[in-house]
């Protein structure tokens, strides 16, 4: 009897945490990531919700072209969720850990473009997008080093063309080898199928 | 009808009873003396008033002193809070900013594999 | 260069105060009115004191604002609605010493029954023996209006006067 009670309130929290990154707004933040965060000795944390994002962009107002360019990216999303920890060393966090918190993330609205897994470093990279009627509304980044871990979750209609513009900010550009990659990845299923097996090691 | 001044010579061709009658006209309208009280309530009314004006003075300008004063309290809380609001929004948009410079960060690294990838399995 | 004239008001209020009395009076032909309106004059003055250049200005000054100001008074009574033939016998009461003969006492009763602006003519010119040009300058008015009203009210006057002494002459 306890037992199935158990079950059921894990199948319960199973299913209401997942819940909240699938609609537009922001997700609370993980337990694992309240881990991370105490392990960590230098901790980065943005929430901003749709309001904020549209307070912000009322003073991206100056002539330069980095802050048009901004200010069209963040125009019209709903939220930007970046959380990015740095460890003095390594091992501060398990494979597990990732795994939970890509758990976390994943639902069945989201589809896997990018999954890169390097055996020898540790590190990895997640690229998940959120495609509703053939448009994209999210876009989430797990990117896993050994002694840094950054989560990246921008909801809302993200505009590739504007994110590849953001020279100014360290060359967004990149962004544009993501849809390439997808279209990539979606062509040769033998090779998505090896990184996958890669990523659940 | 002559008009001038009583000590002119009086016109030839004037009836005595025209004269006889202006004069009596004249005496008829000497000035009266004023009432004994008149001047007395005059200087009172006088001091009254003055005393009336020096303090409506004063109110004017205490008035005047506290809408400049309430003018300065607003226009201060405006001002400080547009100073607030800048100051808000530029930390908001400074989040925005490392939000993306994160993003960048861990996309090139995603960008360094993928090439490091290519590479290998070319 | 000659002095600039200080104005002393007090010094003012004792020498004209008859002056502005005996104009309001003979105007409004009510004593009392008259006495408020002398009051109202001379506490106008004091607020003007500051633009009276000079000995003959402050009387002109006087002179001009005690006729306007008997005329307002006037206005407003009218427009009270009170009967002013009723107030004639009742209020034009200078005493009786002071009448130096029945026939000028009678002169002044009869003037007050006068149209305005005659009356005024008449008042500044018997009064204060004014010339038609200063009477025109004090009740702002043409000279030719100043002269025309004279002539009337003096003829008036005259015809209301012969009447009272045909009948003063049958009462002796």
């Amino acid at each position: 009897m306890k037992n199935w009670v158990a079950a059921l309130f894990l199948v319960m929290v199973g299913l209401i945490i997942p819940a909240v990154a699938q609609n537009s707004q922001l997700p609370l933040p993980s337990p694992v990531e309240k881990e991370l965060a105490a392990k960590a000795s230098n901790v980065t944390e943005v929430t901003l919700g749709k309001n904020m994002l549209a307070f912000a962009a009322k003073f991206m107002n100056g002539k330069g072209e980095d802050d048009a360019a901004t200010r069209r990216l963040i125009e019209g999303l709903d939220g930007i969720y970046v959380r990015d920890y740095e460890f003095d060393k390594e091992g501060q966090y398990s494979t597990d850990d990732i795994q939970k918190l890509r758990s976390y993330f994943e639902t069945s609205d989201w589809s896997p473009i990018v999954r890169e897994r390097d055996k020898k470093s540790g590190e990895s990279t997640d690229v998940m997008m959120k495609i509703v009627n053939g448009e994209t509304h999210g876009m989430f980044i797990l990117d896993v080093e050994p002694k840094e871990l950054s989560i990246v979750l921008i909801l809302g209609p993200v505009k590739m063309e504007d994110l590849s513009k953001l020279g100014g900010i360290g060359g967004l550009s990149v962004l544009g080898d993501i849809e390439k990659e997808s279209n990539k990845d979606k062509a040769k299923d033998k090779t998505k199928d090896k990184t996958k097996k890669d990523g659940d090691e | 009808m002559d008009f001038e001044r009583a000590e002119q010579p009086e016109q030839p061709n004037r009836s005595e009873q025209d004269g006889e009658f202006e004069r009596e006209l004249k005496q008829a309208m000497e000035r009266r003396p004023a009432p004994p009280s008149l001047k007395r309530r005059i200087l009172q009314k006088r001091s009254t008033l003055r005393t009336e004006r020096v303090q409506s003075y004063t109110m004017w300008w205490q008035r005047l002193a506290a809408s400049v004063l309430l003018v300065g309290v607003i226009a201060g809380g405006y001002s400080w809070r547009q100073v607030e609001d800048r100051r808000k929004g530029e930390e908001a948009k400074q989040q925005v900013l490392t939000a993306l410079r994160i993003t960048n960060r861990a996309l090139n690294d995603m960008n360094r594999r993928l090439a490091a990838r290519n590479r290998e399995e070319k | 260069m000659a002095e600039k004239w200080h104005p002393d008001f007090e010094r003012l209020v004792d020498e004209h105060q008859s002056m502005v009395f005996s104009l309001a009076w003979r105007m409004t032909s009510d004593r009392g009115l008259a006495e408020e309106v002398a009051q109202d004059v001379f506490l106008e003055l004091d607020r003007h004191m500051d633009r009276i250049e000079s000995p003959e200005h402050a009387m002109f000054w006087l002179r001009r604002v005690a006729m306007n100001r008997s005329a307002d008074a006037l206005r407003r009574r009218k427009v009270r609605g009170v009967d002013l033939w009723v107030e004639i016998e009742e209020n034009h009461g200078a005493p009786a010493e002071e009448r130096s003969s029945p026939l000028s006492a009678r002169l002044e009763q009869l003037l007050s029954t006068l149209p305005e602006a005659q009356r005024a003519a008449l008042v500044l010119r018997y009064q204060e023996d004014l010339t038609p040009e200063e009477i025109a300058a004090t009740v702002d008015a043409p000279v030719a209006t100043v002269k025309s009203n004279l002539q009337r009210g003096l003829k008036l006057l005259r015809s209301k006067a012969t009447t009272h002494l045909k009948e003063y002459i049958r009462g002796l």
